[in-house]
């Protein structure tokens, strides 16, 4: 921040007003910078607001809404005056809490008139109304503020009498009023004394009567008259302001005085005693009488005087005035439209005749008269007037109407919400009583007599109970399920799958949260036409499976398990494993494109699973898809195949000769060592000490780890080994075909110091040098994510990717964990030399385009397999948009920490997150919109002139904050894990 | 000849002592301002003086002016040892002892300074110009400060090394911080062997 800004405060001392409270840095600064430009647009938004929320306030606290937009206008505006309009928010506040009586005793409303009186020109009437309606009388504040002002114009003894008052009347906090009053006292003893100093002969001079009137400053003094030359008096001071209250109790009267010296000495003695009396029991008092004004002649001898034509001109009234001996002060800068010339014969008509500017003027005779006439009136308004005139501005019916409209649609929100909500549980009680109905009938089947079945059977039963209820409980997430059933019991679980697909189960939500419609849009497929048919084909007999789906004969159930009872336990698991397929698998025959989803989604869940079994299926799986009647053949084919071991296999194993040639590649016999965190594992000629794991999949661990001995600390690099249960290394081979197709491009982003350990069940790489923080550890905690992480992030992100697409290759899986955090982040003070905040090594679900051009199927990369990644991408896409859709959902997590969701408007992709409030919404929506819309455009150009933008916005400020927040990440990290 | 003299004298350095003279000044006639803006004492306890191009008051409370005398000298002593680091103006209420408002005047001490003595490259203008924009903002501070409704005592804070021999009529003290308090860091100034930021710290408003 700039000097400049930072002191802007300094510079505008004289237009803003002290608040007694004080004022609030931020708030200040934010409305001094905004002065200048001319779009006040933020803070005429939250005035709206509160226009609003006084206009359709439903709570029983009123006054709440409008204490809080007076303080906010107050630190808003900090010049006061028109712009802010503070007088009339109060003004309005007090009109609209008028007669509220449960507020009478509370501080804030007595705040709110207090705060009224000082935007009066006459708070003393406003303080002895408050008074007389017994509003805040027993409150300490009051007191001490109209005996302040009492102070202020000179009246002593006054200030002292209310003072008493209020200590009588016990107001609270009594300290306080009982300090104030001790303070007053000393100031006026004080005073006194000072007054008795200076003037040792002035032993008549009453105590209290220092306040003599004096001269106003900088007044004409030049002498006037022609008898006696006077100069002409002007008196400012206490002693005159004293006069008023007492005139205002017989106003006119003294029009009828005798004659008198021209000017009477105020005497302040004379004023017979206190004021309050008078204050007691008025109603809402009348029309306040006009106070006195400069030009104004107050009471005195008028018709003592002799008559002066030049006077006659200020008011043509009927009656011609008695003419006062002394001229009338009139100011040299007097405004001529105070009073307006009458030019008009005054006997036509007196309404037009003058202009009286003082009427109304003063904000509390508005707020008297507005109430007067609310008595008085007797039309009856036919509109919502409350509604259109409640706060200061005046709001349209069609605002009023889209309020209404929008508070209606929220509330139907709402309802339809929790409607959603009982539902649910409704669904939920209903899926217990089912599971308890199923429980009961398995019993009941359990205790017929069938004695050649045996444990098996029943162990069988139990388990194929397990299985269904587990199935009916998490029916969303069933392809979750199947892995489990894998491991469990093979066969079985056809029945569950078949319960979705044929309907059986129809009445079942498959969601059990509503929101969550990318599950039931898996099922769709299932449940789609040419599924149906294919239930025929399975290999196990029909028959078996519906019988046991409707689980209501006892014999057909028995017959079926009879039939199976000659085979050993043993053998029929493997027969089935041998027959099996996973039913994710099966209907991915079906359809492709939700093949890949069920698989790596399954794996999910099974940790457990050996790769052997999986290795099987796979194989099971290609036979059957190869056997079966092939439609779409060969396109389908290759986006299968890609991601197989085999597949993969072949192609590497004709590259074999290639990746031997380097010399990070390592060819060991024998087996894969176990790896385990904490344990220390032989690769190469190097051993390791394994400290943690990234993430696991079913076919790859990723680890990271340091070299035996060595120290572990968290801020040190050191080893990300990727641990793959396939002896197909094919992140080598990706990592050194970037090498040779990126030439000096390949830098820090990717895997320098790469070496492969390729065993006969498997491989290991091993990436030197690496960070073991990834992106998701910034994700944790959303303090770090300031505006520039952002930006770093992202631009590395899109330059990483950039590469990779120039190199043909997509990565297909980009998520927060695969982004290992660069030096750039993790070693704040490294040179600006190391400019890369992200590094890639895990290439599991690459795919090499030059080698597969043919590859036009996004579906089968993870990405595509997420919400947002099935929407936003067609059959027809390119590969390479994949990559787009991980960075957009990448960039959505960083700026608002969940998942991208997307919509599509006028056939244009968009996010459902509001952009314009972050900040350089700008960018950030161009950034989705391009992304999001690039169908069939080529990526690379795409990705680098978004990257270059952003490099624009990196200047020598932004790298220092930049540095800053770095500074402060590096720290934190290092407190998080060390905790 | 004069204009050479002149330059000359512009292009005087600042040695320590004459640094420490320049800061324990600015704080004699900043506590001053901050007595008379806040209202700590009456005003008519105070007098205009002409310094550093400004109309500045300063208090004619003959006790008060002795007690801040004392108190520059003192900073000026520690502040040529180089071991004071910060002079705290604490503002509390009378009656409830209340810490209400807080001036802090960091002081960082370039201790080389006192090694090497040869004067630093800074002209005594160029540091006035700079402690003129200090008081200046004390004095626009009334933009924001919150009224001071009670009757209010100041209290003087000096941060200093450790181990230093407290004087007699010091004592040690705890910091006196506000609790929820809004900060706002004015400008600083440097003579280049002294350092100065300040800040004030007072009572935010309890509802936002």
């Amino acid at each position: 921040m700039s000097q400049e800004d930072s002191h802007e405060w300094e510079l505008s001392k004289e237009n803003v007003q002290p608040l007694r409270q004080g004022r609030v840095m931020s708030s200040l600064h934010e409305a001094l910078s905004q002065q200048d430009s001319s779009s006040h647009t933020a803070v005429q938004l939250k005035k709206q607001e509160f226009e609003a929320e006084i206009r359709f306030y439903s709570g029983d606290d009123p006054l709440d809404v409008w204490e809080r937009y007076i303080r906010w206008t107050e630190q808003a505006f900090p010049g006061g005056g028109k712009d802010g309009n503070l007088a009339a928010v109060l003004e309005r506040a007090v009109q609209a809490l008028h007669g509220h009586q449960q507020y009478y005793k509370d501080p804030r409303y007595l705040n709110l008139w207090l705060k009224f009186g000082d935007c009066c020109n006459e708070p003393l009437d406003l303080y002895s109304y408050l008074h007389s309606q017994e509003i805040g009388t027993t409150l300490a504040l009051l007191y001490i503020t109209w005996a302040e002002a009492l102070e202020a114009r000179g009246s002593f003894r006054k200030a002292d009498v209310i003072f008493q008052e209020g200590l009588q009347r016990k107001a609270e906090p009594l300290d306080k009023l009982q300090a104030h009053h001790k303070q007053f006292q000393a100031r006026v003893s004080r005073q006194t004394l000072l007054a008795l100093e200076e003037s040792p002969d002035g032993d008549n001079i009453g105590l209290l009567e220092i306040a003599e009137p004096q001269r106003s400053s900088l007044a004409d003094l030049k002498g006037r008259g022609k008898k006696k030359v006077k100069a002409p008096i002007s008196r400012v001071g206490d002693a005159v302001k004293v006069m008023n209250p007492n005139r205002s109790c017989q106003p006119q009267a003294s029009l009828q005085l005798p004659n008198a010296p021209s000017f009477a000495v105020f005497d302040e003695n004379s004023v017979s005693g206190p004021e309050i009396p008078t204050l007691t029991a008025q109603s809402w008092p009348a029309p306040p009488v006009p106070r006195a004004k400069e030009n104004e002649l107050s009471a005195g001898p008028w018709n003592s005087g002799r008559r002066r034509p030049r006077s006659t001109v200020s008011s043509g009234l009927e009656v011609p005035h008695p003419v006062p001996s002394f001229t009338p002060y009139v100011d040299e800068s007097a405004q001529p439209q105070m009073m307006t010339p009458c030019k008009i014969e005054p006997s036509i008509n007196r309404v037009l005749s003058t202009r009286k500017p003082e009427e109304r003027e003063d904000p509390l005779q508005r707020v008297q008269h507005q109430q007067q006439d609310a008595e008085a009136k007797k039309e009856m308004v036919m509109y919502c007037k409350e509604k259109v005139y409640a706060g200061v501005d005046e709001f349209s019916f069609e605002e009023i109407r889209a309020e209404i409209y929008r508070k209606k649609a929220r509330k139907k929100d709402e309802d339809e919400i929790q409607a959603i909500e009982q539902k649910k549980e409704e669904i939920q009680r209903k899926i217990e009583e089912l599971e308890k109905k199923l429980k009961k009938k398995e019993d009941n089947k359990q205790q017929q007599p069938h004695e050649q079945v045996v444990e098996w059977k029943k162990g069988k039963k139990n388990v194929q109970l397990l299985t269904k209820e587990k199935f009916v409980m998490k029916s969303a997430g069933f392809h979750c399920l199947f892995c489990f059933f894998q491991d469990e019991l093979n066969g079985i679980e056809r029945l569950s799958e078949d319960a979705i697909v044929t309907g059986s189960y129809k009445n079942k939500t498959l969601c059990a949260n509503p929101e969550d419609t990318c599950d039931f849009n898996r099922a769709a497929h299932l449940a789609s036409t040419p599924f149906h048919g294919v239930v025929a084909q399975r290999v196990p007999a029909p028959a078996f499976s519906q019988s046991e789906l409707k689980e209501d004969s006892p014999e057909s159930k028995s017959a079926a398990l009879n039939q199976e009872t000659p085979v050993g336990e043993e053998a029929y698991t493997e027969a089935l494993s041998v027959k099996k397929l996973s039913p994710i698998m099966e209907a991915s025959l079906e359809d492709t494109h939700s093949s890949g989803a069920s698989v790596s989604g399954g794996s999910l869940s099974s940790v457990t699973q050996t790769s052997a079994i999986k290795y099987l299926q796979i194989s099971e799986k290609l036979e059957l898809a190869q056997s079966l009647p092939a439609e779409g053949v060969t396109d389908d084919d290759v986006a299968q195949f890609l991601w197989s071991p085999e597949k993969r296999k072949k192609l590497l194993d004709s590259l074999m000769s290639s990746l031997a040639a380097s010399p990070d590649f390592h060819l060991e016999a024998g087996a894969l060592p176990h790896m385990e965190v904490e344990k220390d594992i032989e690769l190469g000629n190097e051993t390791y000490c394994i400290k943690m794991e990234y993430w696991n999949d079913e076919e790859y661990k990723v680890f990271f780890a340091v070299p035996t001995g060595c120290i572990f600390q968290w801020d040190a690099k050191g080893f990300a080994i990727k641990v793959y249960s396939q002896p197909v290394p094919w992140d080598f081979y990706i990592t050194l075909e970037l090498q040779k197709r990126l030439n000096s491009d390949f830098d820090q982003s990717f895997s320098e110091n790469c070496s492969c350990y390729l065993y006969q069940d498997g491989c290991a790489i091993v990436h030197k040098n690496t960070n073991c923080f990834t992106l998701r550890d910034i994700l944790h905690d959303r303090k770090f994510i300031t505006k520039e992480i952002i930006f770093l992030v992202v631009h590395d992100l899109l330059h990483v990717v950039e590469k990779l697409h120039k190199a043909e290759i997509v990565h297909g899986d980009l998520r927060p964990e695969v982004l290992f955090l660069g030096d750039r982040i993790c070693d704040a003070f490294s040179n600006e030399e190391v400019p890369n905040a992200l590094k890639v090594v895990d290439f599991s679900h690459s795919l090499d385009l030059r080698v597969l051009p043919r590859v036009s199927l996004p579906y089968n990369f993870p990405t595509a397999q997420t919400p947002h990644g099935q929407q936003l991408l067609a059959e027809s896409s390119l590969p390479y948009q994949v990559d787009l859709v991980g960075i957009a959902d990448i960039v959505h997590l960083l700026l608002f920490g969940d998942h991208i969701q997307v919509y599509q408007e006028n056939s244009i992709w968009k996010t459902s997150q509001n952009l314009s409030k972050t900040p350089d919404s700008d960018f950030w929506s161009k950034l989705f919109e391009r992304i999001l819309n690039a169908d069939g455009k080529s990526t690379v150009p795409l990705l680098r002139e978004l990257r270059e933008e952003i490099s624009e916005m990196f200047d020598s400020s932004f790298k220092e904050r930049l540095l800053l927040t770095l500074a402060a990440v590096g720290e934190t990290f290092l407190l998080v894990n060390f905790q | 000849m004069a204009a050479q003299q002149q330059l000359g004298r512009e292009h005087q350095g600042i040695t320590l002592r004459g640094s420490a003279e320049l800061v324990a000044e600015f704080f004699s006639y900043g506590i001053n301002s901050i007595l008379y803006q806040r209202g700590i004492y009456p005003p008519e306890t105070f007098t205009r003086v002409q310094k550093y191009g400004l109309t500045l008051l300063v208090t004619t409370d003959p006790e008060l002016a002795n007690y801040l005398n004392n108190v520059t000298e003192q900073m000026k002593e520690w502040l040529y040892k180089c071991i004071v680091q910060r002079l705290v103006v604490v503002i509390s209420s009378i009656e409830s002892s209340e810490v209400l408002e807080r001036w802090q005047f960091d002081i960082e001490c370039d201790k080389t300074a006192k090694d090497d003595n040869g004067p630093r490259e800074k002209s005594q203008k160029a540091i006035q110009d700079e402690i003129r924009s200090v008081i200046r903002q004390i004095t626009a501070t009334v933009t924001f400060l919150p009224l001071l409704e009670s009757a209010c005592a100041f209290d003087l804070l000096i941060y200093t090394d450790k181990d230093l021999a407290v004087p007699a009529k010091w004592e040690e003290s705890g910091p006196q911080f506000i609790a929820n308090s809004e900060e706002v860091r004015l400008r600083s100034f440097t003579t280049t062997i002294h350092k100065v930021n300040t800040t004030v710290a007072y009572k935010k408003d309890s509802v936002p």
